[in-house]
């Protein structure tokens, strides 16, 4: 586990002393009103209130919570911010760093996977802005170049603070599992009031927004321009397509054994493919476990996996199909398969998270849930198994955990979502089943579920014997809960305090 | 709540084997005892046995914590040390100055405290992360008592690991060397006896303990023993204060009739007997850790241990028999509607009845069990012994090998009676504390792979999703079929052949030189010459599961990289393999595929010829 931490949650337990002591070395105050971008006349401060779905009580929101950062004022007097402060938002305001003018910010354009988000205030004829100075990006910085971080103090005034790029690798934003292009820099950061999302610049230009600090390395990730650039460029086509992804692991070919075994004696390089998503942009164009991918777009990909990008030097090959790539683009693979060279052409695409059996994220609307009688029924989604904490690979149930890891047998039975019998509130309806939880649901009066809505229509259909057979994957595989007695009882739970007993869509 | 920290103290061995001196000096308690289970093992991952309590208690188990009473107080140097030439004699708590009642005083005084001996244990563990090397040593003392001639009875905790055994009679200075005779680990008893017979005559004037009955609630029971706080014999006193299915903490995965009493039981005390009228009401065993609950220590009862002494007089201990068969409590009103049952309190649905199990194919997912060698079964599982309500298992528990149990169900609304031949059930093994193990391994190349159980999967704290899979489901999901044993690649010992494959350990092996791995013989038979994946010839080609990239050796490096390993790591055997247990007891089993269209087939005539014939549901009475 790395030592780096959120910005947020560090600003919160630091002493006020260091938000107005005194200025580091690296630090400079900046000028107000020089012409070009300043901290003061460029950055606005982004104010929003967030509040997630709670994926274990699923009818409810839990609390809500302030989040206060910096957004890049851009052309066309739109804010950007990382996606991450924005999340699962209930209302945004801008705030002016200098007067302090606020005004109801909405988002027009969004990527949790990149972590980038776009504001503009909710007042299409807000001047607010119109004073500011916007920022152009600069996407040339390269190792070791030297950044500005720029942060405004309470009063207004801006401070930039100098750091070092060591070096452009990928890594993961936000969204786990999505990797993307990152700069790695180094320096200390001094934290202040309003630093989640720090934007970074050079001669004035936005480089990158700051995603998090580790203040025992002192080393920082950054997002940067290229990506906020691609991020733009598909919000400006009028249909934003996101950023593809290959759907493949690969494994690296160092061993010469290994490189024996699998025909590569007379070839350089390569990366062995592992798996294969089902689905995926890989699987589409027909490549295979087994295949080893010599070159992409005609570059080639050493034994490691990385290719010599011309301005980051060695880099691993998914910024070449994901960060550098669009949505549509065809990139022809040069392969190995059984010894022998092979060529194809693979279309790049990309999933919506919601497409997949088990989301694997899932922000700004709540799970799917139905409680009938009591019986609580959820479809299964990562999320669900991350509100069980940090360690919830071996906290949340096994099954459900095993399930999200290997979710093929599934999607091979053709379900669409994977319903689930979460827990049980113990009712007249469902005595003597209170003690089940995290249990697949199979078929409803002998419908198979394929996603929540087929479980209520089910439960809507004709009864035998007012009773609904309820047939689940594990113990106890079979129950029956009466459908008059759950009825009533799915009144008196609204009594209660359950404010709505589905949420379908 | 993940933490279902359960203390062996005599079992400890095992666990504190890497420790650095592997001398066992700890004091009890101490948490450097506590044996916690890995985070990797969340607590639903514990099959309980028998398979039809496994829902009440997979709540409980994760909630207590059990200690199994040895005391491992003793360092190894100082039990090595000489025993002191003259110990005095002990004042016997009969003649201590005491003014109790008439009637407990003469509960006291005719206790035969010469039965009762000090059972001194030195241990030696295994090492599943070294599997060639011994593992830790430590030592511990118990309670014992004769029942027989030359016959000791105590817990099987107590002896576990044993590499020697010392009795000690409480007014003799010498210790006797004693060895076990049988010991039975899924219900924590042993019988020992003194190896020279010579020894015995020490004691001959003294009478074995009678073996009494099952005491009623809130009556007086006194326990004898050796527990820690003093060397000489100790007496406490308490009463019977529930009589209860519950689990077995030196297996982890057996359940049986236990007895609670507020008796003070602590370690030491375990294998001692626990008195009333003079008779043996039970085996001190297990009881909570002072910061769980107070007052609750737990005795094997009666019952259990008369059916370990009767199964072991054919001079051999053949283990419990199980029906292998999870039932769910009937008392949802639509569950009884349903399966048309009237609202009258009786009868628990059948949800599975294992595959490999004595009740495979005759109990059916739906079934309702009413009876039980005609005991009637309630809603809630219980039915009624000799007046006590009792888990349905009890019935069960007290047959042995070979035994037949009648069962009255109700199928598809219609009354029948079933008879199961009783037979052990051994797949949930793989999740049991073992003992007496010589660890299994191969080693080739510097891979080393061991077959998945408890032990192995405790060492290694294995926190693959794939092995986690198996060990969670493997009875359940009869995995076993296909993998006796599920074979694992523990470690690697890094050499130049395999410096690349370090990554690959904690992965289930699923074929090696083109054979499948269904035990750890096939691994050791698929490296020999002659066998090889086809177009493969040169390389040793291993394949794990869920993984794409293959592990290869080429076979002209192989043997002298295995030879220079074996130096390097001063490895001295290079293998050792036992037939894997569950099928020295079932044979080789068929795959799944093959059999379970043939269930369903047979499943459905039985039901058509009983159809007509049934009575309606609810009217009938019980065959």
């Amino acid at each position: 586990m790395k030592n780096s931490f959120r910005l947020l949650a560090s600003t919160l337990v630091l002493p006020l002393a260091l938000v107005i002591g005194p200025l580091s070395a690296q630090e400079k105050p900046q000028p107000v009103g020089a012409d070009g971008p300043s901290p003061s006349n460029s950055l606005v401060r982004v104010n929003a209130t967030l509040q997630a779905y709670n994926f274990l009580r699923p009818w409810e929101k839990g609390n809500p919570t302030p989040r206060r950062g910096l957004g890049a004022l851009l052309s066309g007097g739109r804010v950007l911010v990382t996606a991450e402060l924005v999340v699962n938002s209930t209302y945004i305001e801008l705030e002016l760093p200098t007067t302090g003018e606020k005004t109801p910010a909405r988002i027009v354009g969004l990527d949790y996977e990149a972590n980038l988000a776009l504001l503009a205030p909710v007042d299409e004829k807000s001047q607010m802005l119109a004073k500011m100075v916007p920022f152009e990006l600069d996407l040339t910085v390269k190792a070791p170049d030297t950044i500005s971080v720029w942060q405004v103090e309470d009063n207004g005034d801006g401070v930039s603070t100098d750091l070092d790029v060591l070096r452009a690798t990928v890594g993961e934003y936000f969204v786990s599992g999505s990797i993307l292009l990152v700069y790695q820099v180094k320096g200390s950061l001094q934290y202040r009031a309003n630093s989640f999302t720090l934007p970074a610049v050079r001669n004035n230009k936005l480089v990158g927004l700051l995603l998090s600090y580790d203040s025992k390395e002192l080393t920082s990730s950054l997002l940067p321009a290229p990506i906020i650039q691609h991020f733009l460029d598909d919000l400006n086509d009028g249909k934003y397509d996101g950023f593809p992804s290959i759907g493949l692991g690969f494994a690296q070919t160092l061993d010469d054994q290994f490189r024996k075994f699998t025909g590569l004696e007379q070839v350089k390089g390569g990366v062995f493919v592992r798996n294969v998503a089902k689905e995926g942009s890989a699987a589409k164009a027909g490549i295979k476990e087994g295949d080893v991918i010599v070159k992409i777009a005609g570059k080639e990909i050493d034994s490691r996996g990385n290719y010599a990008h011309p301005i980051y030097g060695k880099l691993n090959f998914s910024h070449l199909v994901r960060g550098d790539a669009k949505v549509g683009d065809t990139l022809k693979f040069d392969l190995i398969r059984k010894g022998k060279p092979l060529t194809v052409d693979v279309k790049l695409e990309r999933r919506e998270p919601g497409s997949y059996l088990i989301d694997p994220y899932m922000f700004d609307r709540g799970p799917r849930y139905l409680i009938f009688g009591g019986l609580i029924f959820q479809e299964l989604t990562r999320p669900y198994l991350e509100s069980w904490g940090k360690d919830w690979p071996t906290r949340a149930p096994f099954n459900l955990v095993y399930s999200n890891a290997n979710p093929e047998k599934y999607e091979q039975q053709g379900r669409e979502k994977l319903v689930f019998l979460s827990q049980v509130l113990r009712t007249p309806a469902t005595l003597g089943y209170e003690n089940l939880n995290s249990i697949v649901v199979d078929k409803v009066d002998g419908k198979p579920i394929k996603s929540l809505a087929d479980l209520a229509d089910a439960l809507n259909g004709v009864t035998l014997n007012g009773l609904h057979k309820i047939e689940l994957e594990d113990y106890p595989r079979l129950i029956w809960v009466h459908d008059g007695v759950s009825r009533k009882v799915n009144d008196q739970l609204l009594g209660y305090g359950i404010g709505s007993l589905t949420r379908l869509e | 709540m993940g933490n279902l920290a359960m203390t062996f103290i005599g079992a400890g061995v095992a666990a504190i084997d890497f420790a650095g001196g592997g001398f066992y000096t700890v004091l009890f308690p101490s948490p450097a005892l506590a044996r916690a289970e890995p985070s990797t093992l969340p607590p639903k991952l514990i099959r309980l046995r028998p398979a039809m309590m496994k829902c009440p208690f997979r709540a409980l188990m994760a909630a207590i914590l059990v200690l199994a009473l040895m005391w491992a107080a003793e360092s190894r140097a100082q039990s090595a040390a000489p025993a002191p030439a003259a110990v005095p004699a002990p004042v016997l708590p009969a003649g201590v100055a005491d003014v109790p009642s008439a009637a407990e005083q003469a509960d006291v005084s005719q206790i035969e405290f010469g039965a009762v001996v000090r059972v001194e244990v030195d241990m030696l563990g295994a090492n599943y992360r070294v599997p060639w090397n011994i593992g830790g040593t430590g030592s511990g003392v118990g309670t014992g008592f004769l029942v027989g001639k030359n016959q000791f009875l105590t817990n099987a905790h107590v002896i576990s690991n044993a590499r020697l055994i010392y009795i000690r009679k409480v007014d003799l200075p010498e210790p006797f060397p004693a060895k076990v005779l049988h010991v039975a680990h899924d219900c924590d008893l042993a019988l020992l006896e003194l190896i020279e017979p010579g020894d015995f005559k020490n004691f001959e004037k003294v009478t074995p303990l009678e073996i009494g009955g099952i005491p009623k609630l809130n009556t007086t029971v006194t326990a004898v023993g050796y527990p820690i706080g003093g060397d000489r014999i100790s007496v406490t006193r308490g009463v019977v204060s529930r009589i209860d299915f519950r689990p077995y903490s030196h297996s982890a995965v057996d359940n049986h009739l236990t007895i609670q009493v507020d008796a003070a039981i602590n370690p030491g005390n375990s294998g001692g007997p626990v008195l009333q009228d003079n008779k043996v009401v039970g085996v001190a065993f297990q009881g909570f850790s002072g910061a769980v609950a107070q007052n609750t220590a737990y005795m094997i009862p009666v019952p259990v241990v008369n059916r370990f002494l009767k199964d072991i007089q054919d001079g051999h201990y053949d283990n419990y028999v199980d029906l292998a068969t999870s039932t769910i409590n009937l008392l949802n009103p639509a569950q009884r509607l349903a399966l048309g049952l009237p609202n009258d309190g009786t009868g628990v649905m059948v949800v599975n009845a294992d595959a490999s199990s004595s009740a495979a194919k005759l109990l059916l997912t739906g079934d309702v069990l009413l009876a039980i060698d005609g005991h009637a079964i309630a809603s809630d599982g219980f039915v009624e012994i000799e007046g006590e309500r009792i888990n349905l298992n009890e019935i069960v528990e007290r047959k042995f090998a070979g035994d037949k149990v009648k069962i009255d169900i109700l199928r598809d609304g219609v009354k029948k009676s079933i008879e199961v031949e009783l037979r052990r059930f051994l797949p949930y093994l793989i999740q049991a504390n073992l003992y007496e193990q010589k660890p299994q391994f191969v080693l080739f190349a510097g891979l080393q792979f061991q077959p998945l159980d408890r032990n192995m999967m405790e060492v290694f704290n294995i926190a693959s999703m794939d092995v986690r899979y198996f060990f969670a489901n493997y009875g359940d999901h009869e995995l076993y079929r296909e993998r006796p044993q599920v074979v694992v690649l523990t470690a690697v010992l890094p050499d130049e052949i395999n410096t690349y494959l370090e990554g690959y350990v904690s992965h289930v092996v699923d074929t090696v030189n083109g054979q499948k791995i269904q035990r750890l013989q096939d691994i050791y038979d698929a490296l020999k010459d002659g066998v090889a994946e086809k177009g493969h010839e040169d390389f040793h080609v291993i394949r794990l599961l869920n993984e794409g990239r293959p592990l290869v050796l080429e076979r002209n490096k192989a043997a002298e990289a295995h030879a220079r390993i074996l130096r390097k790591y001063n490895v001295s055997f290079d293998h050792y393999i036992e037939v894997p247990l569950i099928e020295q007891v079932m044979g080789k089993m068929p795959p799944i595929k093959d059999e379970s269209p043939e269930a369903g087939k047979e499943a459905k005539p039985e039901n058509k010829a009983a159809g007509p014939n049934g009575k309606p549901a609810g009217t009938a009475k019980p065959e």
